[in-house]
């Protein structure tokens, strides 16, 4: 099979069982369909329900499938999998495809697999090359006063059974399973390799229960802090070096006055009015309102109610809505910003809301529309919902 | 100064000239996970101190910017003071946005032609793979009211305005000429960013398969997303004449800000777009009446298609659908009349702090000849370069190849 | 003519919105970086940068000496894990981001071999007791995060 950046198409659906994270994926229902066009490439179906996972080839066409990715070859999609090659250049080149729902890929997907990472090279790591590092690589300082023993059952292709013996100051492995023991783990060995080499998760092969433990828990948790971390020895040769990423949020409170002018509109949209203020010199009503008038530089002082029905003057029907910085959550599209010119408005002064969801699909340009207001009202953004069409009105054209 | 009276009253009156004498960029990628911010700056930095033969001891000024808090990272020139140079010496930390890096030519050249710096180096850059660019955009619009509203800068209606004024079929076209354009100069700048090879061929195509962002705007008119860093470095005449063979003169520049006509744009009756009434103002002071026939090059930072060819009628003065004919008979393209963007402009690479200083950039190194494979082939003699900020902020910068505007009479 | 739109006393219509702002980013330690921290996170080690011209060794790293403008990401020195203490305040004032409770001692650590100190937190010692010139050693995580806190604090040695 064709090979890009060190891997196969293939291995990034053969690992995708080991790589879900059933927890994440709980409430979650969903089919999605893989395309992959070219050499090396193929069609796959990747069923996800309520933390159970099924992937399989498919022949025929991608049918039932919520969001399907479509690549034009395997090189795409092996780049865009690991990060090599960004998701939004394959995208507007039209390399890469996404039918359905895009959210899916940029929310769920991260959310219940564990990132994709190159297999390590065909020096193929046993198990058991692993635990015969295990002396080498203890930490007496960390395990002083420490007596335990920790058997390790590992199950399948290149498995075995090992004690680890640890007292006072000093570690030995032992063959087979000792009658007593702190604490026994048993799990598949490739579970383990994985684990030990950092393409599995821990926190997620425990929880899944890939990982099974017999006795003291916290014995079993306390072990890693033993040993200093395992290097394959072959990876360190010509590998890609390991390059630190440090994650952060910065959350910050803040509070903020709303000052008199705006401390009025919000007055306003409690007792459900639009207020604007006018310019004493050009006659301009600014809404929201303003301090001072933009074009004439001179305080407004003058108050007008506008609307509250309006003409809409222009729609951004959004398909593709950024994240809330805030929540994260995205807003369910289409939807639209919607500008009105209130009534009483002067010429150059639209006023911009939402539309209700029902009449997305049918406004134009020159409609009438009218505010649909919250049933209580606080004095802030949420006070007007959104605006309706306004159906008495509504043959009139501009 | 005699020869100044030639000139509208009000003009900005220079104590000395100032020219371009050092430009440096990184290369502009999405993938710069080797590079931590300071030592991307500094690659720049080395760079345009290389092209000029200078080293920092002789800068004496620093001025540093991007988009603040883009990265999340407030005041980051404090942090990139290893990186910047600027260790021990003075220095000016600028954000206006997205104009930034035009904002610091303009604050370089006031720095040098005021006197009270001799030799400026301006650094611009963006690193947005550490950042998070729509929380930034958001949390710039007021905390009361708009932040509510706005998600991200997305926006439709100048396609919606376009299809109305031109007709679908002709808009959709002249959009993705436009777009294709961009790239085939872009392919031809080896110090672009995104280069796809885009033919005419696929104009149809692209224009029904990319998906829709907002309205008639597609994925495929929008700018890039890079990471990358700029910088220039500016000093007066007498020293530019010593160390320089190919000086660029920065003849005049102009900052308009009109985020108070925002909603203006969605009305009926529309004010005057910031775009006019800058370039109005800077023409006409410095005596400009026919800036297609003027000028030999304009890098016109131009964040999607839509308003890329929009904003050109709105910047040349042209009427009507001028600009839509200029494009449709090629006078727009690397060997018209009036090529635009030979580097493949916004679209192709967008370093956000540092792209509005690669306009001017660009236009230097086009006047110098240094331009690379993107490289305009008649004599460039006269750059034109904007910038431009999400809320109305318009730049324009004039640079010129030789001191002579202030005795040639301009027609 | 009035020059304010309300006069100040009038505050009926002013009030205050809460607001929050939570952005989540990242940063790339660079190679340079990277390297850096790795040292601390599994081999325990803190490494530092020397400038043959200069003559100093920094820490942490840094890709080009400033005073020189020599590239120096090739002289990777072991620096030891004790040193002396150069400075230090008391922190007092608690904030969210702050890596330990207040209040808690930051101190510059000159560590051996190297000429630029490393800010870090102090403990295992009084506020009464501790001193400018104190030798100190540093204490490695046992949990780590991949960053510069893989190296958990420093105290007396």
């Amino acid at each position: 099979m064709a090979e890009f950046f060190g891997t196969t198409v293939a291995d990034i659906f053969n690992t995708m069982p080991t790589r879900f994270k059933p927890e994440e994926a709980r409430d979650v229902d969903i089919i999605i369909g893989y395309e992959c066009r070219g050499d090396g490439g193929g069609k796959w179906k990747v069923h996800i329900k309520n933390g159970t996972i099924q992937v399989e080839e498919v022949a025929g066409e991608l049918t039932g499938c919520k969001m399907s990715v479509h690549a034009a070859d395997a090189e795409t999609f092996i780049g865009v999998t690991l990060g090599k090659i960004a998701a939004i250049e394959v995208l507007t080149s039209g390399k890469l495809r996404v039918v359905g729902d895009p959210r899916v890929l940029m929310m769920l997907l991260p959310k219940v697999f564990v990132q994709y990472t190159v297999p390590a090279k065909k020096s193929a790591v046993a198990a058991k090359d692993i635990i015969a590092t295990i002396a080498e690589r203890f930490r007496p300082d960390k395990a002083a006063g420490v007596a335990m023993k920790v058997g390790y059952d590992l199950t399948g292709a290149g498995g075995g059974q090992w004690t680890i013996v640890i007292q006072d100051g000093k570690c030995a492995v032992e063959e087979g399973l000792a009658k007593d023991l702190t604490v026994k783990m048993t799990m598949p060995a490739d579970v383990y390799t994985g684990m030990m080499l950092g393409t599995i998760s821990g926190e997620t092969a425990f929880t899944s229960g890939q990982v099974k433990i017999d006795g003291d828990m916290m014995a079993a948790g306390a072990t890693s802090r033993f040993f200093s971390k395992y290097v394959d020895p072959s990876a360190q040769a010509g590998e890609a070096e390991e390059l630190i990423t440090i994650k952060v949020t910065n959350a910050i409170d803040c509070r903020f006055a709303t000052g008199p002018v705006m401390g009025m509109w919000f007055k306003g949209l409690k007792e459900k009015k639009f207020l604007a203020n006018v310019c004493p010199k050009c006659g301009r009503t600014q809404v929201p309102p303003r301090e001072i008038c933009a074009f004439c530089r001179v305080r407004c002082n003058e108050w007008v109610e506008l609307g509250p029905r309006g003409t809409i003057t222009a729609a951004d029907v959004v398909y593709f809505a950024s994240p809330d910085p805030l929540t994260g959550a995205v807003r369910e599209t289409p939807y639209a910003m919607t500008w009105v010119l209130l009534d009483n408005a002067s010429a150059q002064e639209a006023f911009c809301l939402d539309i209700k969801k029902e009449d997305l699909g049918r406004m134009k340009v020159g409609d009438r529309v009218r505010p649909v207001w919250a049933e209580k009202r606080t004095g802030s953004f949420r006070d007007v919902l959104y605006f309706e069409l306004d159906q008495e009105t509504r043959g009139e054209k501009r | 100064m005699k020869k100044q009276s030639k000139m509208q009253t009000g003009t900005h009156r220079k104590n000395r000239n100032v020219a371009i004498v050092g430009v440096g960029m990184t290369s502009l990628s999405s993938h710069k996970e080797d590079q931590n911010q300071p030592e991307m700056i500094h690659e720049a930095v080395r760079a345009a101190l290389a092209d000029a033969n200078l080293t920092l001891d002789d800068v004496d000024c620093i001025v540093h910017g991007n988009m603040e808090l883009f990265e999340m990272q407030f005041q980051p020139d404090m942090w990139h003071v290893l990186g910047s140079g600027a260790y021990g010496k003075d220095e000016y930390r600028i954000t206006t946005g997205g104009t930034v890096g035009a904002t610091m030519v303009c604050a370089a050249d006031n720095l040098v032609a005021s006197g009270l710096y001799d030799t400026v180096l301006a650094i611009g850059f963006e690193k947005l793979q550490e950042g998070n660019t729509t929380g930034g955009i958001t949390n710039m619009a007021d905390p009361l009211w708009f932040r509510n509203i706005q998600t991200g800068a997305l926006t439709g209606t100048t396609a919606g305005m376009l299809i109305d004024e031109f007709g679908e079929e002709r808009a959709k076209k002249a959009a993705m000429k436009y777009r294709i354009l961009m790239d085939k100069h872009a392919m031809l700048n080896e110090r672009a960013h995104r280069r796809f090879g885009l033919e005419y061929e696929q104009a149809e195509d692209l224009m029904k398969t990319s998906p829709q962002l907002v309205g008639e705007l597609r994925l495929i008119h929008m700018c890039s997303q890079s990471d990358g860093a700029c910088a220039m470095i500016f000093t007066h005449e007498e020293k530019a004449r010593k160390i320089s063979g190919k000086p660029v003169w920065v003849r005049d520049h102009i900052t308009v800000h009109r985020e108070e006509t925002m909603s203006n744009l969605y009305a009926f009756e529309k004010p005057e777009m910031t775009h006019h009434y800058a370039a109005r103002k800077l023409f006409e002071r410095n005596g400009i009446t026919d800036p297609v026939a003027y000028f030999d090059v304009f890098e016109m930072y131009d964040p999607s298609s839509w308003w890329g060819l929009d904003w050109l009628r709105e910047f040349l003065m042209l009427k009507g659908d001028e600009h839509i004919r200029m494009l449709e008979d090629g006078e727009f393209d690397l060997d018209g009349r009036l090529p635009i963007n030979p580097s493949g402009g916004v679209i192709a690479s967008n370093p956000i702090g540092a792209t509005a200083m690669l306009r001017p950039a660009f236009a230097a190194l086009q006047i110098r000849g240094d331009a690379g494979g993107c490289q305009i082939r008649k004599p460039v003699n006269h750059a034109l370069a904007s910038g431009f900020g999400g809320t109305l902020w318009t730049v324009l910068i004039m640079l010129e190849k030789d001191l002579n505007w202030q005795e040639a009479n301009h027609g | 003519m009035t020059t304010m739109t309300c006069k100040k006393e009038d505050t009926a219509n002013c009030f205050v919105m809460e607001g929050k702002m939570a952005l989540p980013n990242q940063y790339f330690a660079g190679r340079l970086g990277s390297k850096f921290i790795i040292a601390l996170r599994d081999g325990k080690k803190i490494m530092g940068i020397n400038c043959p011209k200069c003559r100093k060794t920094f820490v942490p790293p840094r890709e080009y000496c400033h005073v020189c403008q020599t590239k120096i990401d090739e002289n990777w020195v072991e620096l030891g894990s004790e040193g002396e203490l150069v400075n230090y305040a008391i922190v007092r004032y608690q904030g969210r981001h702050l890596p330990r409770k207040v209040p808690y001692i930051l101190g510059q650590i000159k560590l051996r071999g190297a000429d630029t100190p490393l800010t870090h937190i102090v403990e295992g010692v009084d506020f009464k007791d501790v001193h400018v010139g104190m030798k100190l050693k540093a204490v490695f995580a046992e949990k780590t995060t991949h960053t510069l806190l893989d190296l958990d604090h420093f105290e007396p040695a």
